[in-house]
């Protein structure tokens, strides 16, 4: 797996909070990364109610060059880091210690893990960062509560994942 | 400023300072979660109170976004009936794959491949949850 460079955690966390409020000054919308999968299912010819109402209109189009520029942010974070850029499954000890080894059945257990992220987020009106990052900011009570149940069940899952397969967690 | 490439390049910005923050790392993900590893829960505490004190600032100040002459509204998510349990659910997934949608995106730059069967799930997933809204009748 690819070793990225990392930041200091106060100034990482000072960055990310910041980056929000430069998205809202440059654009006037609001940091989020689930939306957009709302969008692709619009535009890639879903009729269903959801996606073709307002929620996902061609105006909030927006999010899918947003999430497009992700991974163009991650590629030059690799490769501006010491370490080479490596394409692999991996991903890192602990997960491979706790997923299957068969790379099918590993494949399968992300997929229905990704299941989980796609109908829980929209379930819940948003992710990590509209919930956890914005949301806590402006002190918003269904963001709090929201984000204190992304971590208790997190948590509990990574805990159990840790006992099943003979981990000291 | 709604530009496209304005998007591609604050979302470029997005995924590299996520990657700077060890987000984008599964392990420092799962040292979270099994409480070896507190760096991420700093770096959330530290955005959160960045942010807090920013938007406050931003709304005292009437501040507008560039090129608009109205001030930026910080609206808070609504309460909603699904909220908890969706809110559960999604938390399992982040457990299960050490991955969230932000950082699942920036990781394919990452060459960290493993993410391509959670994306897929994660795009199934947010068509199930509009499927089951329609079946209900919303």
């Amino acid at each position: 797996m690819t070793e990225t460079l990392l930041w200091l955690p106060w100034i990482a966390g000072t960055a990310i909070g910041a980056y929000m409020l430069l998205q809202y000054w440059l654009t006037n919308t609001p940091l989020g990364c689930s939306s957009v999968f709302g969008n692709v299912c619009a535009r890639t010819g879903s009729n269903l109610s959801y996606f073709q109402g307002e929620n996902f209109a061609q105006k909030t189009d927006w999010r899918i060059w947003f999430a497009l520029g992700t991974p163009i942010g991650g590629l030059i974070a690799a490769l501006t880091s010491p370490g080479p850029w490596l394409a692999s499954l991996s991903m890192g000890s602990l997960y491979d210690q706790m997923l299957p080894a068969n790379t099918l059945l590993k494949a399968l257990w992300l997929f229905v893990g990704g299941l989980l992220i796609g109908f829980g987020a929209r379930a819940a009106g948003g992710c990590t960062s509209g919930h956890t990052i914005l949301g806590v900011s402006l002190l918003n009570r269904a963001s709090i509560v929201a984000s204190a149940c992304f971590f208790v069940a997190a948590v509990i899952t990574v805990q159990t994942m840790a006992l099943f397969s003979g981990m000291q967690a | 400023m709604r530009h496209p490439v304005v998007f591609l390049l604050l979302g470029a910005l997005f995924g590299f300072v996520l990657s700077r923050a060890g987000a984008t790392d599964p392990q420092i993900v799962a040292q979270l979660f099994l409480f070896q590893n507190v760096h991420l829960l700093w770096v959330i505490l530290v955005a959160v109170i960045v942010g807090g004190i920013g938007t406050q600032v931003m709304k005292r100040r009437q501040i507008a976004a560039l090129g608009e002459t109205s001030p930026i509204q910080f609206e808070g998510k609504p309460w909603t009936k699904g909220l908890v349990v969706g809110a559960l659910l999604f938390g399992v997934g982040w457990g299960l794959t050490g991955v969230c949608p932000g950082t699942a995106t920036t990781m394919i730059g990452e060459g960290k491949f493993f993410v391509l069967f959670t994306l897929v799930g994660v795009l199934a997933g947010t068509w199930l949850n509009g499927w089951w809204r329609s079946r209900k009748g919303g």
